[in-house]
């Protein structure tokens, strides 16, 4: 997944990974990486869990304009099945536009 | 099913279940540039962004050719996701991860209904009508194929699509 996203990234477009398996992005070296020691094929979290799913799109977005070092991983704190996410304010984790 | 097949579904199942084994089984390529990571800063506003999906995790529409599960170094191609199809349009195909949750419900994956709840919502400016599926595992020779070909002409096609901001998701 990275190889595709440096050539998105080289093409002109602007990235955010999602990361499940840290060692591969270590190697490959993205622009913009989040990483969630989750399982496998649960990027997002579990089914039908919209607020889990919600934290982390907002995660994601947020890397985007947070992260200003190239190859950057921001491990992410949340643990597998471990967390409530109704509560968390999604206005909260989102950017605020470029700063 | 043949039998090669089911040992990769076998080990997918397994590797969810104890996500400490992934690590041995995933063999990452370094790239041969890897030292100059590509980078281009973002400066627009998220709320005036178009975003896009490209994932990895094997998401395409029922009547497009499913990925190419024969080939033990994976398939390299894309398939182009058309949001106004709707989700009933869409499935996975992919061996080496076990899917049965995305199967239930595609945004574990493929967050597209909770990035239409951000557009509605006004956090972001527009979710893009295309997507881009592949399927991940891709090895050996179909690494150059996926390098200097379909990862470069899906670049190409979300810069023609007018993308600002791309997600990438993986299986």
């Amino acid at each position: 997944m990275g190889l595709i996203q440096r050539e998105i990234e080289k093409a002109g477009v602007p990235t955010i990974g999602i990361s499940i398996v840290r060692a591969y992005s270590e190697r490959v070296r993205p622009p913009r990486t989040i990483f969630l020691k989750w399982p496998y094929g649960h990027p997002f979290g579990e089914p039908f869990h919209a607020a889990q799913q919600r934290v982390v799109l907002a995660e994601a977005l947020r890397a985007l304009y947070a992260i200003r070092d190239p190859g950057t991983i921001i491990d992410l704190p949340y643990k597998w099945r471990r967390e409530r996410y109704e509560d968390k304010d999604i206005g909260a984790i989102l950017p605020r536009g470029p700063q | 099913m043949d039998p090669g097949r089911l040992k990769n579904r076998l080990i997918a199942k397994i590797i969810t279940r104890f996500p400490s084994l992934a690590d041995r089984f995933v063999v990452p390529y370094t790239p041969r540039d890897s030292l100059a990571i590509p980078w281009i800063p973002v400066i627009k506003s998220l709320e005036q962004s178009t975003i896009a999906v490209v994932t990895t995790a094997g998401v395409h529409h029922k009547d497009q050719e499913p990925f190419d599960m024969r080939d033990r170094e994976g398939d390299p191609s894309y398939r182009t996701i058309d949001l106004r199809k709707g989700l009933s349009s869409l499935m996975i195909t992919h061996d080496y991860y076990d899917h049965a949750d995305a199967d239930k419900d595609i945004n574990v994956v493929f967050p597209v209904e909770r990035l239409k709840e951000f557009e509605r919502e006004g956090a972001i400016g527009r979710v893009a009508d295309l997507h881009y599926g592949f399927m991940g595992h891709i090895t050996g020779r179909h690494i150059p194929a996926l390098i200097t070909g379909s990862a470069p002409a899906v670049a190409r096609k979300l810069k023609e699509d007018k993308v600002d901001l791309v997600l990438l998701t993986p299986g």
